[in-house]
């Protein structure tokens, strides 16, 4: 099986990378979102998987993504690359301006300050007249979605291959030791400020290009739309219930739910979230460690694993 | 054999302004056992703290030879002043030997990693049997030696121990001390943190006595075991 992951992965690409080609227009529009989530999911399981700081800030990123290519097309007439590049030094500052005193806090204090920080750059959104206050921005119309999609494609793929990198790296190892015990890591000389920071400024990164895909492809962006909360938890959800701190949990985690959730919607519309939620409630009971925990050990216990599961967290 | 390693001269340090420390002076020698006794609240781990600058002070601190005042937390510890933190401070969801290698985390050079880690379980067999396991698992004298083997991987010059008898039954603690000798043979210092007098005295070469964050005595360790004062305030006799 181990030896057969890497080929099995690369067909999956390949079938992947050529799947405009294959499938119709409104399951690629399918996955371009499920493409984008996966991309979330992932940068937040740098930060939130990895160094084990479950941030609720990651939709700022993608807000600033998003903000960052459409006040460069808008407002600056520059092309799309340059607005991806302004999105990410809007992420960059942001993650190291606050990051350095957000990440101090621990915990629930850590989730509670990131919180805020959202609303708060929700509300100074609404209030620029580059952003277009409480308005918007209109983009340019690029109707292409086999673009957008071999786009967000390409960028998932980069953010997976910095997580593979990240969990054999000395810095990954790092950042798993602040997520395991924060006050031994630094005694064993891990710088952890700085470590937390390039974590979140990573996780920014990647977000903030997703944002700014997504504005691209939606060609309409609103404070309320690009600093969406609801976005945040539905990466944390994907990727715990894909395996946080793990490299593919979170692809295959997002690609599950965002294929659950598109069932659901199509067959039951009215009540759909309604059994997504049940789904969720019945995944973290039978798998709270996620999908690659279940992958790794149901072989060896069977359906021992999920009655042991029940049992340790006294559910 | 007399050369001094850690100097601290006229050290104060302390939280938010307020000095907890007052002038401190300590040394500590090469291949000595040196023991910092006291009861709670005498300021032995923020004596601790600010040996691995992880709190700020003022004074002078001199360690192998040059002045570590203004050094960081990373420096220090590559430097070779690596603690054995109060409480064990294990990485719980890691394996031992995930502990152990942890421990060599700022060390580049894999093949003499690879000996410190051979050099551990010879000193702990012990941890060599539990290797895969997860060390939060473990009772708590194994964990204070994955603790121990864990600073002993970043190649210290001095290992600041700090309260190792904690929560440990007296026989383990037996066991460690007699690990903290065979340690000294091999050349590395220590810095004995303790509460239980008793117990850190029977090792040490010298002892500092600290009350409410001054060095109020010090002396060989067999000195200070028969001082009548000490007998009577900490060992109850």
């Amino acid at each position: 099986m181990k030896r057969l992951l890497p080929v099995l992965l690369i067909g999956v690409v390949g079938v992947l990378i050529a799947l405009p080609w294959i499938a119709g227009p409104t399951l690629i529009q399918f996955a371009i979102n499920a493409l984008m989530l996966a991309t979330l999911a992932q940068g937040w399981n740098i930060i939130g998987g990895f160094a084990g700081y479950a941030s609720f800030g990651n939709s700022i990123f993608f807000g600033l993504g998003s903000y960052g290519v459409a006040i460069a097309m808008v407002q600056w007439n520059l092309p799309f690359g340059v607005g991806l590049a302004v999105g990410v030094v809007f992420s960059v500052v942001f993650a190291l301006a606050m990051g350095v005193p957000v990440l101090r806090l621990r915990g629930h204090y850590f989730a509670i300050a990131t919180l805020a920080l959202s609303q708060v750059m929700s509300a100074i959104f609404s209030n620029l007249d580059i952003a277009g206050r409480n308005i918007g921005l209109v983009l340019p119309l690029l109707r292409s979605d086999t673009l957008f999609y071999e786009l967000s494609l390409a960028l998932l793929i980069v953010a997976t291959l910095i997580v593979f990198w990240l969990s054999r790296s000395r810095f990954g190892f790092g950042l798993i030791a602040i997520r395991e015990n924060e006050d031994a890591a630094q005694s064993m000389g891990v710088n952890t400020t700085r470590y937390k920071v390039l974590a979140f400024t990573l996780a920014g990164i990647l977000s903030s290009l997703a944002g700014g895909i997504h504005a691209y492809w939606i060609t309409f962006i609103d404070p309320n739309s690009a600093f969406d909360l609801s976005l945040n938890v539905k990466m944390i959800i994907m990727a715990v219930f894909g395996g946080p701190g793990s490299v593919l949990g979170p692809v295959i985690g997002a690609a599950l739910l965002s294929g659950v959730s598109e069932l659901l919607s199509s067959t039951l519309s009215s009540v759909a979230s309604l059994f997504f939620g049940l789904v969720i409630v019945i995944a973290v009971i039978l798998m709270p460690k996620g999908l690659t925990d279940c992958w790794l050990k149901f072989p060896v216990s069977r359906w021992h694993y999920f009655i042991h599961n029940i049992r340790q967290y006294r559910l | 054999m007399s050369q001094v390693l850690l100097q601290l001269n006229n050290w104060c340090a302390g939280y938010a302004g307020v000095d907890v420390l007052n002038s401190i002076d300590l040394s500590v020698n090469q291949c000595e056992i040196v023991a910092l006794v006291g009861s709670n609240g005498a300021g032995k781990t923020t004596l601790l703290r600010s040996l691995s600058r992880t709190i700020k002070g003022h004074g002078e601190m001199r360690f192998a030879g040059r002045s570590i005042y203004e050094d960081t937390p990373e420096k220090v510890f590559e430097n070779g002043l690596v603690q054995v933190p109060e409480g064990r401070m294990l990485f719980d969801q890691m394996s031992v030997q995930e502990n152990l290698l942890m421990g060599a985390y700022r060390r580049a050079d894999k093949a003499a990693i690879k000996h410190s880690l051979e050099h551990v379980y010879e000193l702990f067999p012990k941890m060599f049997e539990r290797r895969h396991q997860r060390s939060g698992s473990m009772s708590g004298g194994e964990q204070q030696m994955c603790a121990m083997g864990r600073a002993l991987m970043a190649n210290p010059k001095l290992l600041l121990v700090d309260e190792m008898s904690l929560g440990l039954a007296p026989v383990i603690v037996d066991q460690l001390l007699e690990i903290l000798t065979t340690i000294r043979q091999q050349g590395i210092t220590v810095l004995l943190v303790e509460q239980d007098i008793y117990a850190a005295l029977e090792i040490a070469d010298r002892g500092y006595v600290m009350v409410t964050g001054s060095i109020t005595q010090s002396g060989s360790a067999t000195e200070l075991k028969n001082d009548p004062h000490i007998r009577e305030a900490y060992l109850g006799l």
